[in-house]
């Protein structure tokens, strides 16, 4: 097992990670920018180094002062957390060449599920199942016209290095097709560097269900079910919760297979997430493959009794899985609200110094945060403040434990969108379980047209 | 009332000065700016006392929280901190037997080579960023040093470039 593990993250996630090392009986490094210095991370770590100026290029982005730090504390392992260096090949290499054991999977595998036109390709010839769509990356626009043809409009075109939603464009018609591939085109030079992009099928309102997969060093895999995400705002997820309501028994087992199938044909090691689209009529589709650990983990953790945190820990250390899938079970169910500092309406960011701040607690009440009374909450990263999960013997129970919990919760000082998390949990389409990646526009829309009424 | 630019320029006069703090108080009007010194620890949030092991003791406290005796202590105008750029490994020479770049008493001139901090293998030079001369060397060869630390003091003022 490790001795010291350096956290290449901040906020919550560098805290959850530093409580799991402590589980373990292993040391932590904290790394911070100046914007960082009164966080809790650094505080609780035991120990800490300053890398850099508050911009992520000079700080959390930058390998050499990263390993430098490792280096400095003599840390034999570093997690990267989430967002940052976690799905960063690169940074993964450089980490093998320095003997500083990287927590997650090998760069190859990174680098393969990072291009997202090579990760369709991967899982088609796993005979997983993938969106009708171009093989690799479409260079020319006659290619693009022929294919979108034969595939049939509305497509979709992503960029090969994309994610968050950036060089992506629905195109409804032929005569839209050129200028959304330039517009993609162009976005994903900007965004990625590359500015290759690749087509698909435009699924509309699908629901977004991923599954948490675990692989170890002996080829053991297995799966933790799935969690659905499909209440997004521009392809960001802001609740999350397990199990879905869409799944059957049967059909839960076919994705599971489907997500361990790639997962084994990729040699896959350590904690992954595996996307799919699921459509109306039960049929799903490989989107992508996530290598890190996702913020959205603990719905899972709180279903399985699996702390994920630890389990990557140990896998890395060259451990294997002490378990079973026959021995996973899952028991209740969990939702999880995305805490945002973001005006609730606008979705403008809201940095600033939070005043007064009370979480909710008691039974099924899990909260995941870095935040606390008289911290800032700085403009240079992003604007998740906390983590606020319950758990409940049936889906019910969970949300009305949700309901209460966000009554209880105020955050003072900054805005957030407490309000609209209190909105969903109260929607009856929500109760029910009819979600889709469309259920939040309309969500708003009918609150807009309230407005416009009144 | 004060004015947006008002406030500015005093940040800027306090950033040149060598206070710590300001504070002013009006009817219905209050600002108070705290300069948090560079060489600050962490150790600011009011949650619970520090560490017993908090690395780096050797560091002042926060400018927010130094009692107001010891504001008097701080630098006079023409000491100088020159503080690292990288996180790393600080050389006082190029080579373990090599002479030192610099010792107290040397004087020096902006972009002189004052040490090297090593991080990822990689040997970089740290360049003094005003003439001066050397009063104190802050970490000893061979210590780690973290982004922003003080490595060496200058006195700036009566030097003439070498």
């Amino acid at each position: 097992m490790f001795r010291k593990i350096l956290i290449a993250n901040r906020g919550e996630i560098a805290l959850r990670i530093i409580w799991a090392c402590r589980e373990l009986g292993i040391k932590t490094v904290a790394i911070y920018s100046t914007a960082d210095r009164d966080s809790l991370h650094v505080r609780f770590a035991d120990e800490d180094v300053c890398i850099g100026p508050p911009r992520n290029t000079d700080s959390y982005l930058k390998i050499g002062a990263v390993i430098a730090a490792a280096e400095i504390t003599d840390a034999d392992a570093i997690h990267p957390g989430y967002g940052f260096l976690a799905e960063s090949a690169h940074f993964a290499e450089v980490c093998e060449a320095c003997r500083i054991r990287f927590i997650g999977p090998s760069p190859q595998v990174i680098r393969l599920m990072g291009d997202k036109a090579r990760a369709r390709e991967a899982a088609a010839a796993a005979g997983v199942p993938v969106l009708p769509g171009s093989k690799g990356a479409v260079m020319t626009e006659a290619d693009a016209t022929r294919l979108a043809a034969r595939i049939g409009y509305p497509i979709i075109v992503k960029a090969s290095a994309g994610g968050g939603g950036r060089g992506m464009r629905i195109v409804p018609g032929a005569e839209q097709l050129a200028p959304a591939m330039s517009a993609a085109r162009t976005e994903a030079q900007a965004a990625f560097g590359v500015p290759d992009v690749y087509l698909e099928k435009y699924l509309r309102n699908p629901r977004h269900i991923e599954f948490q997969v675990l692989g170890d060093s002996f080829g053991n895999v297995v799966h933790l079910g799935e969690r659905e995400c499909s209440i997004q705002r521009r392809h960001q997820k802001i609740l999350e919760e397990s199990p879905s309501t869409a799944l059957s028994p049967k059909l839960r087992r076919r994705m599971a297979d489907a997500a361990m199938k790639l997962a084994r044909a990729a040699g896959y090691q350590n904690a992954g997430t595996l996307e799919f689209l699921l459509d109306e009529d039960g049929r799903f589709y490989f989107m992508e493959m996530n290598t890190r650990i996702q913020v959205e983990h603990p719905v899972t953790e709180m279903v399985t009794g699996i702390d994920l945190i630890k389990e990557q820990i140990k896998i890395a250390a060259g451990e294997s899985l002490g378990f079973r899938q026959e021995d996973i079970s899952h028991t209740g169910h969990a939702i999880e609200c995305r805490v945002n500092a973001e005006d609730p309406v606008t979705f403008v960011p809201s940095p600033g110094t939070i005043t007064t701040f009370h979480l909710p607690g008691g039974p099924g009440v899990r909260v995941d945060t870095a935040a606390h009374p008289e911290c800032r909450i700085p403009p240079y990263y992003d604007s998740m403040v906390a983590k606020l999960i319950t758990r409940g013997n049936n889906r019910m129970e969970a949300i009305s434990r949700m309901r209460r919990s966000l009554e209880v919760m105020v955050v003072e000082g900054i805005k957030t969108n407490i309000p609209l998390h209190r909105r969903i949990l109260n929607d009856p389409d929500f109760v029910r379980g009819n979600l889709d990646t469309g259920f939040l526009d309309r969500l708003l829309e009918q609150k807009n047209e309230a407005v416009a009424a009144s | 009332m004060i004015l947006d630019d008002e406030i500015k320029e005093l940040m800027r006069y306090i950033e040149s000065s060598s206070f710590t703090e300001f504070e002013i108080e009006r009817e219905g009007f209050k600002l108070k700016l705290v300069r948090r010194l560079p060489q600050a620890s962490n150790g600011d949030v009011p949650l619970a006392p520090p560490a017993a092991e908090a690395p780096r003791p050797q560091h002042p406290a926060p400018a927010s929280t130094v009692p107001a005796a010891r504001v008097a202590e701080v630098e006079p105008a023409d000491v100088h901190q020159v503080m690292s750029p990288i996180v790393g490994t600080f050389y006082r020479s190029s080579a373990p037997d090599a002479k030192a770049f610099v010792s107290p008493g040397d004087r020096v001139s902006k972009g002189q080579v004052l040490c090297i901090v090593e991080a990822m293998k990689l040997m970089n030079e740290i360049e003094s960023d005003c003439d001066g001369e050397v009063l104190e060397i802050l970490v000893a060869n061979g210590q780690p040093v973290e982004y922003g630390e003080p490595l060496f003091k200058l006195r700036t003022s009566g030097i003439r470039p070498v």
